[in-house]
């Protein structure tokens, strides 16, 4: 499939780039936005997404075939994981849950039109309008394809004007679901820029961060840093810095039944895109007392990796990562060969999945690409206390409980710090609505007026 | 937790009945050795010599699996027994982070008279090789022919010939480095009388190069005819020429001199590429970059390997790189020079067939360890020797790490490159560290 030069990220040329095209770039992109997008309805705007996304779901769709069939050499990622992501992600933009988005961030359906009074504001005595930035501008940051296109979706919806700058190499995705757009929708693909450049570029970011009224920027917390920095003070900057994720297993899920379902479904958080996203669990704590005990889980989750490997292979690594997880299986075997509190279970030939258990409750870093600990607790504070050093850092953590016990532990998880809880198996499958890093996805990006009536209303 | 304790006791008591068998075989390595002498780095390997180093690999490995804890844990693990294995290669090799968790020696508790810790940022663990007398002697039998075969080739077999100048503290300072235990090693067999140690250990333990005293030094040694060997870390080389760069000095060394780099930049708030190292090295010392050679070592190993030779004969000071340094005003005592280019002879010896005035190559300087140590460099994948030009974790089989283990696997990363090895790189550290989210990219 050729993709036309529609997008600056289509250029082959580096140096065809320069500010003085960047600027020219933005300014159309706003005349563009004015002129197609502004006046566009929110339920119109919903329902060109949820098309958009059945068309990608549909084996036969051009632009899904490209993702599938050039995917892995642009991306690293297996076809079947491409794949599988793709599914999770393009099946929740539905028109249901995109207005359910709106709804929960915004109070009404036609926030982003007109001004209106919520449902829940009581006596309708003041009435609110939410105004999306004129352009918007996503730093994308990660190999996760995922992220650039939620923030793409949240771009049209607020009716903004959007420019996705990509680090070098990374604009695969991104260009294609604008390519996509534009074929369904030229005139709101026309409200639409992808570019690609090396992070640092100054002279190129300088327009951006000119032209823009909202940043969204993901990456490492200095990276973030810096671009904050850098930006106008009326400027609005919403960054997504590092994050981490783990599972937790109380022991009374864990009866003999349901212990191989829920190693399947850790198995499915630790194979969702190779481990790579903020939502990938690094360490399961698993709960002493159970009819199945931690090392037992340990081992139906390797089983259940291993299977995992057969239908949805996690693709070769480039040396230094395999080096990486090479040099650290190592390291534990080494420790097996001595003590029980250290067990390892690992694919055989290949680096291409790694289990370790470790009775040190202290939260390890894994090194990713389907390496995953296992560690077993006595309870929730056990586990929280070895977590400690990332508190305040933990995105997502996927668990495993039933009962009465449930409530109890989400709620110490909530009061911890901890922004989703979710069940196993879903770690990497956000719905739309998520409230990325515990802020509201799409209510951050939009300025509201407020009209407060007089009393005769 | 683990349990190095009990590890350390079942040790001893292999250790016990081991000493004679490795004295024995000490005795063989050291034959090995003389007859391996002259040596030269990537030189032709001779089908008996191959098969020598294997039987006394075998051999070795058969010792040490007896007597060495840590060994025999990992190969009862993997279910393999000395007589299973057929070929040095398939000898099982011990990761280095192991000599962080125990100890990797078939020496007695009361024989380790020594112990070499690998350099590590404050707060890990380091690695731990112990030693004896008898082991350090080894060590030092396989350090000095090889050592002298690439940076003294030529000179005189007496001391007084080169002034060393290392770039690191002293063995007194710094003990457990095996860094200057080599340093100190070649001083004492080489050295002239007025070689010395500039470095000095700072209270966190970090090393630092008392730069004012090197740059004094280096301008003392200038003004004598007799060549200076400059040895130190990457780390300490940039510390200086730093130092030397603003302070606007740069300095002619006698003809002959020469420079030994290794290691890379822990802790250093700017990195060099190699190729620039050595041409700041040469331009602000006046070494040619045929007198500089790199070396790959580590406290876990009792070999080295070098990338390249110094050529044999007395020579002129090669070409320097004119443009590493901008003008300067400072005029600076006889031998050190400020700004103004001088004219340097070129050297005219062929080293490695390649001539001193070529640019370097593109590719990678390709290191080599001495015929009694070998490097193989696997697929991370699945352990299997890669093809030559592929990438892979570099493990070293080395006869000279006669009471600890004679095969290791390191975090290195290499290309092969027929019989030696282009260092490409390290891999994420194996070992776990605090929970630091900078300790790992975690991505969004």
């Amino acid at each position: 499939m050729q993709l036309p030069d529609y997008f600056l990220a289509d250029i082959p040329d580096p140096t065809a780039l320069s500010p003085a095209v960047l600027t020219d770039a933005c300014l159309a992109l706003k005349s563009n936005r004015r002129r197609f997008l502004a006046n566009r309805t929110t339920a119109d705007l919903i329902d060109v997404v949820a098309r958009l996304a059945g068309d990608w779901m549909d084996p036969d769709n051009p632009f899904r075939r490209e993702a599938l069939e050039f995917g892995p050499v642009a991306t690293g990622f297996s076809p079947e994981t491409i794949a599988t992501g793709l599914d999770a992600f393009f099946e929740s933009l539905t028109v249901e849950n995109l207005r359910e988005l709106v709804l929960q961030d915004l109070g009404h359906p036609h926030r982003l039109e007109r001004l209106t009074a919520g449902e829940n504001e009581s006596g309708r005595e003041r009435l609110g309008f939410a105004r999306g930035p004129e352009l918007l501008v996503h730093i994308a940051g990660g190999v996760l394809p995922n992220p650039p296109l939620v923030s793409l979706v949240l771009g049209l919806l607020t009716r903004s004007a959007q420019l996705v700058k990509c680090a070098s190499g990374t604009s695969f995705f991104p260009r294609l679901f604008a390519h996509s757009l534009h074929e369904v929708e030229p005139k709101l693909g026309a409200c639409l820029e992808i570019a690609e450049w090396k992070g640092g570029t100054s002279a190129f970011e300088s327009v951006l961060f000119a032209q823009a009224d909202c940043i969204s920027a993901m990456g490492e917390d200095a990276t973030l840093t810096a671009i904050r920095e850098r930006l106008p003070p009326g400027t609005r900057f919403l960054g997504y810095g590092s994050r981490v994720s783990f599972g937790y297993v109380a022991q009374e899920a864990l009866s003999k039944h349901a212990a191989p379902r829920l190693a399947a479904a850790a198995a499915e958080d630790v194979a969702a895109w190779n481990q790579m996203g903020c939502l990938s669990p690094h360490v399961f704590y698993v709960e002493n007392g159970g009819s199945v005990m931690p090392e037992r889980f340990a081992g139906m989750l390797a089983s259940a990796l291993a299977a995992h490997e057969q239908s949805q292979p996690r693709g070769p690594l480039p040396a230094p990562a395999a080096a990486a997880i090479s040099s650290r299986r190592a390291f534990y075997e080494v420790r097996a060969a001595h003590s029980n509190e250290t067990q390892l279970w690992s694919s055989s030939g290949s680096t291409d999945w790694t289990v370790v258990f470790e009775s040190d409750p202290r939260f390890q870093f894994s090194c990713l690409n389907r390496f995953v600990y296992v560690k077993p607790v006595a309870n929730i504070n056990e586990a929280l206390q070895g977590a400690d050093a990332i508190r305040g850092k933990v995105s997502t953590v996927g668990l495993a409980a039933s009962g009465t016990s449930e409530q109890g532990l989400a709620q110490c998880l909530a009061q911890w710090g901890v922004t989703r809880i979710c069940p196993l198996g879903r770690m990497q499958r956000p719905p739309l609505a998520w409230r990325h890093d515990g802020r509201p996805s799409l209510g951050d990006l939009v300025t509201w007026t407020d009209w407060e009536l007089p009393s005769r209303w | 937790m683990i349990k190095t304790d009990i590890q350390v006791a079942e040790s001893d008591q292999r250790a016990s009945s081991g000493d004679a068998a490795f004295a024995v075989f000490e005795g063989e390595l050291r034959r090995f050795i003389q007859d391996s002498v002259p040596v030269e780095s990537g030189s032709e390997r001779s089908e008996a010599r191959e098969a020598r180093f294997g039987r006394l690999a075998l051999r070795l490995f058969s010792l040490q699996h007896r007597a060495v804890g840590p060994l025999f844990q990992l190969c009862q693990r993997r279910g393999i027994a000395p007589q299973d294995i057929r070929e040095w290669r398939a000898i099982p090799a011990l990761p280095t982070t192991a000599f962080k968790d125990y100890a990797v020696t078939s020496l007695h508790l009361e024989a380790r008279t020594r112990v070499f810790h690998s350099s590590g940022t404050t707060g890990h663990r380091p690695s731990r090789h112990f030693h004896s007398a008898g082991s350090l002697a080894l060590y030092e039998a396989s350090l000095l022919p090889f050592f002298r075969a690439h940076l003294l080739r030529g000179a005189g077999q007496g001391k007084g010939e080169f002034t060393f100048l290392a770039l690191t503290p002293s063995p007194a300072e710094a003990p457990h480095s095996s860094l200057a235990h080599m340093f100190a090693t070649v001083i004492e067999a080489w050295g002239a009388d007025d070689s010395a140690f500039v470095g000095a250990v700072e209270c966190d333990g970090a090393w630092r190069v008392d730069t004012a005293s090197t740059i004094a030094l280096l301008r003392r040694r200038a003004r004598i005819r007799r060549p200076v060997c400059v040895l130190g870390t990457a780390f300490a080389f940039v510390h200086l020429l730093d130092a030397m760069h603003e302070s606007c000095l740069r300095c002619a060394l006698p003809p002959g001199s020469r420079a030994l780099e290794t290691g890379g930049y822990k802790g250093l708030s700017r990195s060099v590429s190699k190729p620039d190292l050595h041409r700041q090295i040469g331009a602000a010392l006046g070494i040619a970059p045929t007198h500089i050679v790199s070396e790959y070592g580590m406290s876990e190993l009792g070999s080295q390997a070098y990338d390249a030779c110094v050529p044999a004969l007395p020579s002129a000071r090669g070409v320097v790189d004119q443009s590493a340094h901008g003008t300067t005003g400072l005029a600076a005592a006889p031998g050190i020079e400020t700004g103004a280019r001088r004219s340097g002879e070129e050297d005219r010896r062929l080293c490695a067939g390649r001539s001193a005035s070529e640019p370097a190559p593109e590719r990678g300087r390709v290191f080599h360890f001495p015929p009694w140590a070998r490097s193989v460099v696997v697929s991370p994948e699945n352990g299997i020797e890669v093809r030559e030009g592929e990438t892979g974790l570099l493990r070293v089989f080395d006869l000279a790490n006669v009471r600890s283990v004679l095969a290791i696997q390191t975090e290195d990363l290499a290309v092969r490159r027929g019989t030696g090895f282009e260092l490409v790189g390290r891999a994420a550290r194996a070992e776990p560290r605090g929970c630091s989210l900078q300790a790992v990219a975690v991505a969004t």
